[in-house]
């Protein structure tokens, strides 16, 4: 089983010591707020604590990609688009008339209504 | 008036402290905070170690030596060791950068 450390720069390394902000470099952190993702392996582990008044950690079971970590930020719009009842359904009525035209997976249209 | 010779409370003679003796109320509260977010910081890596069967000597010794927020005194929190300061003690806060390092232990008996 794979994990990763998820690890956020929180507070900024300026005016703290190079080695300190060479640490930073090694992981991967640049700006305040930035997330990083790395294996749980004792040199990552290690590199965690050198800088551990800066950042914050949390375990996960895998590593977000750019775009996943862009929606997390994103936020709720405070709308949704509500549609008809009727066209829905008829969406429906017409992949379940098509799919007895052609004959096959009509049990599959049900389960997708189920 | 301006310029180099303002009259300014420090050039007229006066003492003044910059920076005030004790730490404030929610000083000290951001201060256990943040004893805490180490504590939560070296807690998270610890138990993600474990759970792949690793271990760390950085991580040992600082569980070792380190107390944590909960077992240190207010004493240790808010005021370290100053050999030259009256009574052996100083405000944290005259640390150089004390919101971003590490200060937990002091000498026995002081």
């Amino acid at each position: 089983m794979s994990a990763y450390f998820r690890i956020t720069l929180h507070r900024s390394a300026i005016g703290l010591p190079k080695r300190t902000n060479g640490v930073l470099m090694g992981l991967g952190l640049r700006k305040r707020n930035q997330v990083v993702f790395h294996p749980v392996e004792p040199q990552f582990a290690g590199m965690i604590m050198k800088v551990k008044e800066l950042v914050r950690v949390e375990a996960v079971d895998r590593a977000l990609t750019k775009a996943e970590l862009r929606a997390e930020r994103r936020p709720d719009p405070g709308f949704y688009v509500e549609r008809p009842r009727a066209e829905a359904q008829s969406g429906l009525a017409l992949a379940m008339a098509t799919a007895r035209a052609s004959g096959e997976a009509v049990a599959e249209v049900e389960e997708v209504r189920l | 008036m301006f310029g180099m010779f303002r009259i300014t409370n420090p050039l007229s003679g006066g003492l003044l402290w910059k920076i005030p003796w004790k730490l404030s109320t929610p000083q000290k509260l951001r201060q256990r905070r943040r004893l805490r977010a180490v504590d939560n910081v070296v807690a998270t890596v610890d138990a993600a170690l474990a759970k792949q069967g690793e271990t760390l000597k950085a991580l040992e010794r600082w569980k070792e030596e380190m107390p944590t927020e909960a077992e240190m005194l207010p004493k240790d929190k808010y005021t370290m060791f100053d050999r030259k300061a009256k009574r052996y003690r100083k405000g944290i806060h005259r640390l150089p950068k004390w919101t971003r390092v590490s200060q937990r232990l002091n000498p026995p008996g002081y």
